[in-house]
């Protein structure tokens, strides 16, 4: 059995120590938001917190979230259900087409903005270049990035 | 299962079995209304064709009101993110003059009473005007059709220009005018003073207000009207609008439910490799390692292409690589990227100046080119493509007591549940398909290759398996767009206009008119094409033929303006005399591009005009070459679909076109070696990133309300050539071979 | 007659979509284990039973993550990341045909099994700039699995 943190609560599976997070969360923990693209951490759509830092889930063994905090799509939005303003923000800029990449886009964007509240385009480009959106909405990724950082923090809770 | 039967929560929902029954959705307890043919229709083929005369009352139910005022779109298309589902309610929402804010969301399912019809119409027919659906016998006979070759289809830019247009408003408006029916007698009042507003009948005389829902049950009694009256543009309320999508919601909190996302209990996981060679079979395999590995089910030999399942994809798919495969020789075999356009090379010699199959032709291009003061020839090449779909192809199937069920996205739902069918030997009708949304469609997700498969091993393993394809099984067995080779020569008189235009190019699949110039003013014109097998599948890819074609006609319209010493955007308004409508799009991006304007050195601007999929699309890129690789800084786009139902969506649509098709002029490249393909994950089949994500300004232009256009391709093929375009302009080196990784600017 | 002609084009079509022979069933089917039955106890490692062949194919097993990016036999195209045939002892930087990234062309390092240790455990602190940005391999025993099976891959 691993012990896990996941989204703020503690969970135990039985799977080997080298599975990667993604397909633990997706298949023993049922939680699908977080997908599967590549499987060789290219594509960031599998993109979850480890302990606030983006990871790509699909190549980091379940063994590296020993004693850390996973956060994945799920577990971003207020514990009332208000939507973390990177969410609301996409919302409004209407970013999403087939959605896929959505969730590893967002969890990007939520990294960075914990870590830089006031990012310029070369550091929107740096921290969302391992994101890749097929439907090419990156200008309207950009866009919701700003809106968000200029945005009073809502519906957020430490992850 | 129950994961699967609901969509993402709010306004919209699947209509899977259950949900259709539970939700209580039946003629007889609310209005449905739709636009095909009723039971006792008096056309003698059709009458086998409909429901025994149950519930039913109407086949493709298209919109329904239901007793608390909610006024329910049936979608007969799939969601793939071109916001099909916001665009088509908004269309029937508008003509029934319902509250938008009361409006909901259903997929159609997979049956064949939900076919395309009107798709039907348009490939079948594309010249064919029927002005009211309700005409019987013809929109009848296409109904049959369209239910043959299974054409619940969502491709082709078809879905507001067809199933918009001529259904969904028709529904609408066929609603309200019962609606409006069943209150005239119930008021005693004549129908023409009733008007109606936000899911609201209203009799301004008497004062009376009251919701759809209360003449619900009364306006089924009605007699459907044989021509509903559509709305003139100026009373669009909700047409035109950029209402936000439907879909979005459940795509920022991970709720929504993809086809990789199925969810079946006891359900097991699936790896597959298939033979990498087209056509090859599976010799032999040894699974000495995988059979020891953990959580490994089975091994299974389906003979072209070995499958293994365990009780996680992750295990699967490592057991799988530890298998030791040999594959039959095949001619295949031998087969590189060189040897194939060797052979596009050889075919077009031997057709020569006169053979191959003849597409359109005018004038005597002979004599044109003969008399020509100036003569240009040139030859341009493309490579095959993958669609590199951000969610991987998969599928999830059981198999078991005669019935199967299958879970994916699909392009055709109607399709995939034959396919699925077809593989499990089963009838049709045992077999229930679930869709789910499509984490990108492109083309790719309108084959079945993933349901057969996946319905195979579950048949074989008797459980529910949910098979997964890795992105490198994606990449190497997908259905390509083609390579293809095309030649052209053009002559220009002594005035330096375009006055003969020739072209030769390698296969044809769809749109027969993608290589075809109708809308530029050229005396004599001959197309031809040669058919070259090209051993890997063919599969539509986003615009289809017209992703090359737009590409070779454009780069070629663009060598013809600087032999005869015009700038592009001039030589291109000559061509276009006599067509306002063209003209518009094409000044409309030149101005906003400050065509003629200064830019800094090794800067360029390019223009490029491809009228495809019923709308009309210019383009102009800028590019900056002073790096080591071209960079497209800014891209403008000016677009007629006719008229625009959704600005925000369509200009969306407009942005990812160019993505798309910027990705494929970049980078994109599918080679062959030894019958095999040779990439196999982003790094070696790159994408575009945002950090090279060119500014793009997007002007919509309402051309015409009466014939609508399509969203999701026509943005896609005037984008290359207008960065080869203005990779000339900038550095003088004309671009003939994509992708332009392939080429050194320094 | 426009429309009779085009329906006469569709005959082939139709009747192509008709009378599809079901699907083939397996040539081959290994049942390892029922579904629902418990997994197996693992198999013996190796079939010899000696330590170093059990920690290889441990080794081996574990390599599966990596072969995502990694391919091992000879003369094999390099991935995402280069080929690793034969790689122990070999200097960092050099397999032909891969575009390594600055900073591990001029890491000077020689791939012994203890530098590869370092690195596998955290490639971006032991070669910052590497563009080798995940697979890093916590586990110490793992890592000496990984390395003794890449020590078995030799061109002898």
């Amino acid at each position: 059995m691993i012990k896990l943190n996941v989204n703020g609560q503690t969970r135990e599976v039985d799977v080997d120590p080298a599975t990667p997070i993604l397909w633990v969360v997706r298949e023993n923990l049922e939680m699908t938001g977080t997908k599967f693209g590549c499987g060789i951490a290219q594509c960031g759509a599998c993109t979850v917190h480890l302990d606030g830092k983006p990871v790509r889930s699909c190549s980091t063994p379940i063994s590296a979230a020993d004693g850390k905090a996973i956060a994945t799509i799920e577990g971003i939005a207020g514990e009332d259900g208000t939507l973390h303003r990177v969410q609301q923000a996409w919302i409004e800029a209407q970013v999403p087409q087939c959605g896929y990449c959505q969730s590893g886009q967002i969890m990007s964007a939520t990294a960075l903005l914990q870590k830089n509240p006031n990012p310029t385009d070369a550091q929107i480009d740096a921290a969302m270049a391992g994101n890749v959106c097929r439907c090419g909405m990156y200008g309207r990724i950009r866009a919701a990035i700003k809106a968000a950082a200029g945005q009073p923090a809502t519906g957020e809770k430490a992850v | 299962m129950s994961k699967t039967e609901t969509g993402s929560p709010g306004k919209m929902g699947k209509w899977t079995r259950r949900a259709f029954i539970g939700a209580g959705v039946v003629a007889g307890s609310a209005l449905v209304v739709g636009v095909a043919v009723r039971p006792g229709n008096p056309i003698d083929r059709l009458s086998p064709m409909l429901a025994d005369g149950k519930d039913e009352q109407l086949l493709n139910a298209w919109v329904k009101v239901d007793a608390d005022n909610i006024v329910t779109a049936v979608i007969p298309h799939v969601e793939m993110g071109q916001g099909v589902y916001t665009a088509l309610a908004q269309m029937l929402a508008d003509e029934m003059d319902a509250d938008w804010n009361k409006v909901q969301i259903l997929e159609a399912p997979a049956d064949k009473q939900y076919v395309s019809d009107s798709i039907g119409r348009d490939f079948l027919f594309p010249d064919l005007e029927v002005p009211a659906l309700f005409e019987p016998t013809v929109a009848g006979g296409i109904l049959e059709l369209a239910q043959a070759m299974g054409l619940q289809f969502t491709g082709g830019s078809y879905s507001v220009r067809a199933t918009g247009q001529r259904a969904m408003r028709t529904a609408g408006a066929a609603a309200r005018e019962m609606l409006v029916a069943a209150a005239a007698s119930e008021w005693q009042v004549p129908a023409g003073e009733i008007t109606t507003a936000d899911s609201m009948i209203l009799h301004a005389g008497s004062g009376k207000a009251e919701p759809f829902s209360k003449f619900a049950l009364a306006a089924a009694e009605q007699s459907l009207p044989a021509k509903p009256t559509l709305k003139s543009p100026e009373n669009y309320k909700i047409m035109g609008q950029s209402k936000a999508r439907h879909d979005i919601p459940g795509k920022v909190d991970g709720s929504a439910i993809f086809g990789i996302d199925a969810n079946v209990p006891g359900m097991k996981y699936a790896a597959v490799k298939a033979a990498p060679v087209v056509g090859a079979t599976v010799e032999s395999m040894d699974a000495t390692t995988a059979r020891t590995m953990p959580g490994v089910l089975q091994i299974l030999n389906m003979g072209d292409f070995v499958a293994v399942v365990a009780d996680g994809y992750w295990q699967a798919q490592q057991a799988l690589n530890s298998i030791d495969t040999k594959y039959s020789k095949t001619e295949g075999d031998s087969l590189d990227q060189e040897a194939l356009f060797a052979r596009y090379a050889t075919h077009l010699d031997e057709a020569g100046e006169n053979g191959g199959d003849v597409e359109t032709e005018e004038g005597d291009v002979g004599k044109g080119f003969a008399e020509a003061v100036t003569k240009v020839e040139a030859e341009y090449k493309v490579p095959f493509l993958a669609h590199a779909t951000m969610e991987p192809m998969n599928c999830t199937a059981w198999v078991r007591d005669g019935k199967c069920d299958v879970w994916s996205g699909h392009q055709a739902p109607v399709n995939a549940r034959q396919a699925a069918a077809d593989a499990a030997g089963l009838a049709f009708e045992d077999v229930t398909y679930h869709n789910a949304f499509l984490g990108g469609g492109f083309g790719r997700r309108s084959e079945s290759d993933n349901i057969i498969m996946a319905t195979r091993i579950a048949k074989a393993t008797g459980y529910p398996v949910k098979m997964i394809w890795s992105r490198e099984e994606d990449t190497a067995q997908d259905h390509y767009r083609p390579s293809a080779t095309s030649r052209f020569q053009g002559g220009l008189d002594k005035d330096g206009k375009a006055v003969s235009w020739s072209n030769i190019h390698t296969h044809l699949f769809d749109p027969k008119d993608a290589p075809t110039v109708p809308y530029y003013n050229i005396a004599s014109h001959k197309i031809r094409k040669v058919d070259v097998p090209t051993q890997l599948r063919f599969g539509p890819w986003r615009s289809v033929d017209h992703s090359q074609h737009g590409f070779f006609i454009e780069s070629f319209v663009d060598e013809m303006a600087h032999a005869a010493g015009k700038d592009g955007y001039a030589f291109r308004r000559e061509l276009l005399a006599g067509s306002p409508r063209h003209l518009k799009v094409l000044d409309t991006a030149a101005k906003m591009s400050g065509w003629g304007s200064a830019l800094p050195e090794r800067h360029g601007r390019g223009i490029a005009f491809v009228p495809s999929f019923g709308s009309i699309v210019a383009q102009v890129a800028e590019v900056d070459m002073s790096g080591p690789k071209p960079k497209v800084t800014k891209v403008y786009v000016a677009a007629d679909p006719g008229f625009v139902i959704n600005p925000d969506g369509f200009t969306a649509q407009m942005e990812s076109a160019i993505v798309y098709g910027l990705t494929a002029a970049l980078y994109g490249e599918i080679s062959i070696k030894n019958g095999e393909v040779q990439q196999s994950n982003f790094h070696d089949y790159p994408m575009l990133r945002i950090n090279e994500m060119p500014e793009v300004e997007v002007a919509l232009i309402n051309g015409d309300h009466k014939r609508l256009g399509g969203g999701g391709e026509p943005g896609l093929p005037p984008i290359a050539p207008a960065v080869t375009n203005a990779i000339f302009a900038a550095t003088g080196t004309r671009v003939r071979e994509l992708p332009l990784s392939k080429h050194s600017f320094a | 007659m426009k429309t009779l002609r085009s329906l006469a084009c569709l005959a082939p079509i139709l009747l192509a979509a008709c009378g599809a022979d079901p699907a083939p069933g397996p040539v081959e089917q290994i049942i390892v284990r029922e579904a629902g039955a418990k997994t197996a106890a693992p198999a013996p490692a190796a079939a010899t039973g000696d330590a170093a062949g059990a920690l290889i194919a441990e080794g081996k097993a574990a390599f599966a993550n990596c072969s995502a990016c990694h391919a091992v036999a000879k003369d094999a195209p390099n991935g995402a990341g280069p080929n690793l045939f034969a790689i122990v002892d070999q200097p960092a930087g050099q397999v032909a045909g891969f575009a390594y990234s600055d900073a591990l062309k001029a890491s000077g390092i020689t791939w012994t099994a203890a530098e590869l240790d370092g690195f596998i455990a955290d490639p971006s602190a032991k070669i910052p700039g590497t563009t080798m940005i995940t697979g890093a391999i916590a586990d110490a025993a793992t890592r000496q699995a990984v390395i003794a099976y890449l020590e078995s891959i030799t061109a002898n």
